[in-house]
């Protein structure tokens, strides 16, 4: 029998995989809403495309719903664990089709924001972007999780399966490389008037 | 220098940072849709696959015994007491030696030169 849907709200990723292993279509839908905008946005910000990103995305909760069943309890966090499957396929994916173009997303709604901000911030948005696929893929890996997704070092260092140290030379080179990508576009995109 | 977390933001890299935080990706209805019919998907693929076979009586008495362990040892047991019953060398008694035997149960003895019956 499932177990009732709002009752899952405090319930661990991990508990969830086992009560979705025994058959209980209410923790399918609880970590399909928890946990597909996590994968969603930390994929696309590693391929900056979005079709390509709910593709990974898909696939990814593809290979956690399979692995449900075998999941070994005290291993590993199913968060650490989607994020490195997530990383793979993306790297895979750059692999095989460099210089795909970024593609638009739908602008977030934001009533206090004039016009102008928006275009300004969806522009910087998309030079951040722009810059983050030019990085090696392990550089931008640490950048996005440490800066976008604001994960604590120890716990990237698990993800990338490197040392703490190793996480902190990569995002410090990361932020440097980015940092002198976009300084010729300061100007353009009003950093100057902040 | 290499820019760490706590140091002050001189190269303006935080305002894109923040706005790329901003404007995150949101997985579509369709997507989520897909998601939920793959899971709906694995979870019958589950429920069709045909449970373990029981196991059979060889099996029931190996686990009984307690597994190898405990197999291991009773066939060893076996093999020494195979080896003993066939092997053990026995030396023949010389005459002085068959003087000292005793037979403890001569009721029990089966004459054939001189029987009464």
């Amino acid at each position: 029998m499932d177990m009732p849907f709002d009752a899952m709200g405090e319930t661990s990723d991990e508990a969830l995989l086992v009560l979705f292993a025994n058959g209980d279509g209410a923790a399918a839908r609880v970590l399909t809403q928890r946990l597909t905008p996590r994968v969603m946005a930390h994929a696309y910000r590693l391929l900056g495309h979005h079709a390509e990103a709910e593709d990974v995305t898909q696939e990814a909760m593809l290979r956690l719903w399979k692995q449900a069943a075998n999941w070994r309890q005290g291993e590993a966090r199913v968060s650490t664990w989607l994020y490195r499957v997530v990383a793979n396929l993306c790297i895979d994916r750059r692999r095989r089709a460099r210089g795909v173009a970024l593609e638009s997303i739908p602008e977030p709604e934001d009533d206090t924001a004039s016009a102008a901000e928006v275009l300004q911030d969806r522009a910087r948005a998309a030079a951040l972007q722009s810059a983050l696929d030019a990085l090696p893929d392990r550089q931008r890996q640490a950048v996005v999780l440490r800066h976008l997704d604001g994960l604590a070092n120890p716990e990237i260092a698990e993800i990338m399966e490197i040392t703490v140290e190793a996480v902190e030379s990569l995002t410090s080179r990361g932020k440097r490389a980015l940092a002198a990508a976009l300084g010729a576009r300061q100007e353009e995109l009003g950093y100057a008037d902040d | 220098m290499p820019m760490t977390d706590n140091e002050p933001d001189r190269t303006g890299l935080n305002v894109y940072l923040d706005a790329a935080r901003a404007r995150r990706a949101a997985p579509s209805s369709d997507l989520l849709a897909r998601i939920m019919a793959d899971a709906q998907a694995v979870q019958a693929a589950a429920d069709l696959r045909p449970a373990p076979l029981r196991a059979g009586l060889a099996e029931q008495f190996y686990r009984l015994l307690g597994g190898w362990p405990a197999f291991a040892g009773l066939a060893t047991a076996a093999a020494t007491g195979v080896w003993l019953g066939t092997n053990l060398p026995v030396a023949p008694l010389s005459a002085g030696e068959v003087g000292y035997l005793v037979d403890i149960a001569p009721e029990l003895a089966f004459d054939l030169a001189g029987g009464d019956f």
